[in-house]
C-alpha cells in the first residue's frame, strides 16, 4: 500500500535528517518504541502527540498532554491541537518536524550542465592552469632580471614558487580528505593559481597607477583592498572543495580571514609609518613608455605642492618638540 | 673619501682606541729624531716651548651632573687676562644641547677643576668661547700675520685624555677646495686635542685644532676667527645657556642663506653623460668625482658623477649639518629590453634611499612628494624628500631626485641632497637643479 505522506524530522535549518513514512492515520509520535514516529529527544515525552483527522477531515496534531507541549510553526506559542497541511512545520520538545503528503509539490528539477562534476575537477584543467602559471612566472623572472642571466637563473625562483603552490594545494587536499574524505587536489591547485594569477594582475595594475598617478594618496588603501578579494576568494575556493559547508558560510568565512589580514596588515604599515627611521621613501616607478602619454605637473606646480610637505614637517616637528622635556 | 673625524675624545671610544693609540706612538717616535733637529734649528727647543706656554693651555671636561662623571674631554687655552677660554664649540657641544644635564670644569696645571660658562659660539668654524672667575697667570696672543708655507708649529692637547702633550708639525696654507677657511696643518693631532692651539715658536697661535683625517693631515681653525668671537664675546656677561641653541640655529641659518643662495645658476659648469647634460662642480669647494662601471658579466652601464661639498658643520654628537651632495647615474643598455631595463631603472630611483644618521629628537620623519613633472627638455619622475630639525627650528634635511622618462634603453638618475637648509632654499635649489638638467633625444 502506498503511502499517504511522510512524517519528516528536520535539523536547524530546515534540511531533512529522517523521513518516515505514514501508511494509515491516526499515527502517535513520541519517545516510547510503541509510536509510529519514534523521536530520540529527551524533551519529548513517550506518547506526545497524536495526528489524524477529525469529524471534517482535516488533519489535526493534538497533544496529549505532553511536559513540554506542541509548539506550530514559529515554535513559540504552545497549543493543545493544531490544524495541518501538507508542508506544515510544528514543534516538539527540541524537535521540528513537518508533514508532506505524497502529492506535495516539488521545486523544478536543476539542469546539470557539468555532468555531475566540477570543470575545475578535470586534471586537463588543473594541469592547463599549472602550465600556465609556470609560463607566467618564467615570463616575470625573465622580464624582472637585470643580469645577463641563464635559463637556468630564470627558472630557479618560478620553481620555487611553483613548489610552494604545489605543497599549497597538498595541505589543502589533505584536509579535503579528513573532512570530506575526498582529495580534490587538481580544484585546489586550480584556486591557488587563481589567486597567484590575481596577485600578479594586481601587482602589476598597481605599479602601473602608480607610475601614472603618483599623487593618488589611495593606491595603497586599493592594493589592500584587491588584496583582500584575493584572498577573500582565495579561501571561499578551498573551502567548497575541502568541506562542505553552504555558500553562504563560506563566504562568511572567507570574508571574516581577509578582513583579519587585511587588519592585521594595515596596522602593521600603520605602525612602520608613524614610528620613526632614517628613510626616505624614494617609492617613485618608472616605466617605458613614450613620455606623451603620461599626466605631468609644471615645475611651478611642484615647487607648490612642496609648501603642504613643508606644514606636514611643521606638524611633526612641533608635536616632536612638544614631547620633549 | 673619508669623511674628516673631530678630535673630540669620548669615553666609549677610548677603549677601542687604546691598541690604536699604541701603535701611533711607535710611528711618532720613529720619526721624532729629524723634528728635533729642525726645532732646534729655530732657535727654541720643543722642550722650551713647552715649559713657556703649557700653563696657558687648560683640560676641558664636560660633565654629567647626575653622575658627577665627565662626558667628553678637550682642550682649551687663555686668551685673555679676563679668564676668556677658546676651545672648540664640539667640546661643548652636550652643554649647548642638554645645559640642565651638563657643566663644564677647567682643569689648569695645578690640576684645580674650576666652572666655566660658555659666552659665545660660532658653529660654523666650530669654536666657542668660555670663561673661569680664575684669573690666569698669563694667555696666549693670536698670530695676525700670514704665516709661511713650511713654518714648524707646535701644537698643545690632551690627547686621548693621557696628559698634556706637544706635537710638532708644519703649516701648510689655507685649505683651497674649502667653503670655511682652514689651515693645513701637517702633524697628528688626536681625539681629545680638539680646541687646542697650534703655534709658532714664539707661541703666536695659528689656529685652533679642530679635525683630522689621519696620517699626519690635520686641521686648525684659522686665528682671525678666533679673534672675531673674542671681539664679540669681549664685553659679554654670562649669557643663559639655554639661548644658545636658538643661536646655533641661527648661525646655521644665516650660514646657508649665504652659501646655498646662489648655487645652480645658469652658469653652472655642465657634464656630459650619454644625451645628457648635467650640472657639475657648482662652487669651488665642491669636490667632483666620476666613475663608471663596465663589467663583462654586466648587459648595462652605468656612468656616476658625484659632487659633494667637504665642510660639515657638528652640530651634536649625533647631527652634523651642511652638507651639498649631489649625484648623478646613467645607466645604458644594448642588450636588455625595455622591460628588463626599467626594472633595473625603477630598482636604482628606489635606492640607497636611507639618511647616513638622525634620532628622534634631533629630527624629524622624512615626508616625500612625489610627481610626474614637465620640465624644458622632457618629462621627469621627480621625488621631494624632506625632514626638519627638531631643536633648530626652521632647518630642514632634504633630498630630491629625479629620473627622465621617455628612453627605452638610456635612463638618468640624479639626486640632490642638503642638510641644514631653510624650506625655501630647499625649494630654490629644487627648481634649479630640475631645471638644470636637460637631455636630447
Amino acid at each position: 500500500m502506498a503511502p499517504l505522506g511522510f512524517i519528516e524530522i528536520l535539523d536547524g535549518k530546515g534540511a531533512v535528517i529522517e523521513r518516515i513514512p505514514v501508511d494509515s492515520l491516526p499515527i502517535k509520535v513520541g519517545r516510547a518504541y510503541a509510536n509510529d514516529v519514534i523521536l530520540n529527544d529527551p524533551y519529548v515525552c513517550p506518547l506526545h502527540l497524536a495526528i489524524g483527522p477529525d469529524e471534517q477531515g482535516r488533519l489535526i496534531a493534538r497533544d496529549l498532554s505532553s511536559v513540554n507541549g506542541l509548539r506550530g510553526d514559529n515554535g513559540e506559542e504552545r497549543v493543545s491541537s493544531l490544524e495541518i497541511h501538507s508542508g506544515s512545520q510544528f514543534h516538539v520538545g527540541h524537535t521540528r518536524l513537518r508533514y508532506c503528503s505524497v502529492d506535495h509539490p516539488l521545486s523544478p528539477t536543476l539542469v546539470d550542465r557539468d555532468g555531475g562534476k566540477s570543470r575545475l575537477r578535470s586534471p586537463y584543467v588543473a594541469a592547463a592552469a599549472v602550465a600556465a602559471i609556470f609560463t607566467l612566472l618564467c615570463l616575470d623572472a625573465y622580464l624582472t632580471t637585470v643580469d645577463r642571466a641563464t635559463v637556468a637563473a630564470i627558472v630557479t625562483e618560478p620553481l620555487t614558487t611553483f613548489a610552494m603552490l604545489l605543497v599549497w594545494a597538498g595541505l589543502w587536499a589533505l584536509a579535503s580528505r579528513i573532512i570530506v574524505s575526498r582529495f580534490h587536489f587538481p580544484e585546489h591547485a586550480v584556486v591557488a593559481c587563481g589567486a597567484i594569477v590575481g596577485f600578479f594582475v594586481l601587482g602589476a595594475s598597481s605599479e602601473w597607477t602608480e607610475f601614472f598617478f603618483p599623487s593618488i594618496p589611495i593606491i595603497w588603501i586599493a592594493g589592500l583592498f584587491g588584496s583582500g578579494m584575493i584572498l577573500a576568494a582565495l579561501v571561499y575556493g578551498h573551502l567548497k572543495f575541502a568541506t562542505a559547508l553552504r555558500r553562504r558560510s563560506r563566504f562568511w568565512a572567507a570574508l571574516s580571514v581577509s578582513v583579519a589580514m587585511a587588519g592585521v596588515s594595515a596596522i602593521t604599515d600603520f605602525a612602520s609609518r608613524s614610528k620613526f627611521s632614517n628613510v626616505m621613501d624614494f617609492t617613485g616607478i618608472v616605466k617605458p613608455i613614450d613620455g606623451g602619454l603620461l599626466p605631468t605637473i609644471t615645475v611651478d606646480q611642484f615647487i607648490d605642492r612642496s609648501r603642504k610637505l613643508k606644514t606636514d614637517l611643521d606638524a611633526l616637528a612641533h608635536k616632536a618638540r612638544a614631547t620633549q622635556p | 673619501m673619508g669623511r674628516r673625524r673631530r678630535v673630540g675624545w669620548r669615553l666609549a671610544i677610548m677603549k677601542k682606541y687604546i691598541s690604536g693609540a699604541a701603535l701611533l706612538f711607535v710611528l711618532v717616535l720613529a720619526v721624532l729624531p729629524p723634528r728635533c733637529l729642525a726645532a732646534q734649528a729655530s732657535g727654541a727647543t720643543t722642550q722650551d716651548i713647552f715649559k713657556q706656554f703649557s700653563e696657558h693651555v687648560v683640560k676641558i671636561e664636560v660633565v654629567e651632573t647626575g653622575s658627577a662623571a665627565k662626558a667628553s674631554v678637550g682642550t682649551g687655552f687663555y686668551a685673555s687676562g679676563a679668564g676668556h677660554i677658546v676651545t672648540n664649540y664640539h667640546v661643548v657641544s652636550k652643554l649647548i644641547h642638554t645645559p640642565d644635564r651638563y657643566r663644564i670644569d677647567v682643569i689648569d696645571g695645578s690640576g684645580q677643576p674650576s666652572q666655566a660658562a660658555v659666552l659665545g659660539v660660532d658653529v660654523v668654524y666650530d669654536l666657542a668661547v668660555l670663561r673661569t672667575s680664575k684669573r690666569p697667570k698669563g694667555y696666549l696672543t693670536l698670530e695676525s700675520k700670514t704665516v709661511e708655507q713650511g713654518t714648524r708649529l707646535y701644537s698643545l692637547g690632551h690627547p686621548r685624555d693621557l696628559g698634556l702633550t706637544i706635537v710638532e708639525g708644519t703649516y701648510n696654507g689655507l685649505l683651497k677646495h674649502s667653503l670655511y677657511p682652514k689651515v693645513h696643518f701637517t702633524g697628528s693631532l688626536n681625539p681629545g686635542m680638539s680646541g687646542g692651539p697650534t703655534m709658532t715658536h714664539a707661541g703666536r697661535v695659528v689656529g685652533v685644532n679642530v679635525a683630522t683625517e689621519g696620517e699626519q693631515i690635520s686641521y686648525l681653525v684659522p686665528a682671525e676667527r678666533v679673534m672675531v668671537l673674542l671681539e664679540r664675546t669681549a664685553d659679554v656677561k654670562e649669557p643663559a645657556a639655554k639661548t644658545f641653541l636658538a643661536e646655533v640655529g641661527r648661525q646655521i641659518h644665516a650660514n646657508q642663506a649665504r652659501y646655498l643662495s646662489g648655487m645652480f645658476l645658469n652658469n653652472t659648469p655642465t657634464v656630459t653623460l650619454g644625451p645628457y647634460s648635467l650640472p657639475t662642480k657648482p662652487a669651488d669647494f665642491f669636490r667632483c668625482w666620476a666613475d663608471a662601471l663596465r663589467r663583462k658579466e654586466l648587459p648595462y652601464v652605468a656612468v656616476t658623477h658625484d659632487c659633494s661639498t667637504d665642510d660639515y658643520l657638528f652640530v651634536s654628537s649625533e647631527q652634523s649639518s651642511g652638507i651639498v651632495r649631489f649625484y648623478h647615474q646613467m645607466l645604458s643598455t644594448g642588450e636588455l629590453n625595455p622591460l628588463q631595463f626599467y626594472t633595473l631603472y625603477s630598482g636604482q630611483f628606489q635606492a640607497g634611499n636611507s639618511a647616513a644618521f638622525g634620532n628622534e629628537e634631533e629630527v624629524t620623519r622624512f615626508r616625500c612628494q612625489t610627481r610626474n613633472v614637465q620640465t624644458q627638455t622632457g618629462k621627469l619622475k621627480a621625488v621631494l624628500c624632506a625632514r626638519q630639525y627638531v631643536k633648530l627650528p626652521g632647518l630642514y634635511d632634504a633630498a630630491f631626485r629625479v629620473a627622465t622618462i621617455g628612453a627605452r634603453n638610456v635612463g638618468l638618475v640624479t639626486t640632490l641632497s642638503l642638510s641644514g637648509a631653510s624650506f625655501d632654499n630647499v625649494q630654490l635649489l629644487t627648481r634649479r637643479y630640475m631645471e638644470s638638467v636637460k637631455w636630447h633625444r
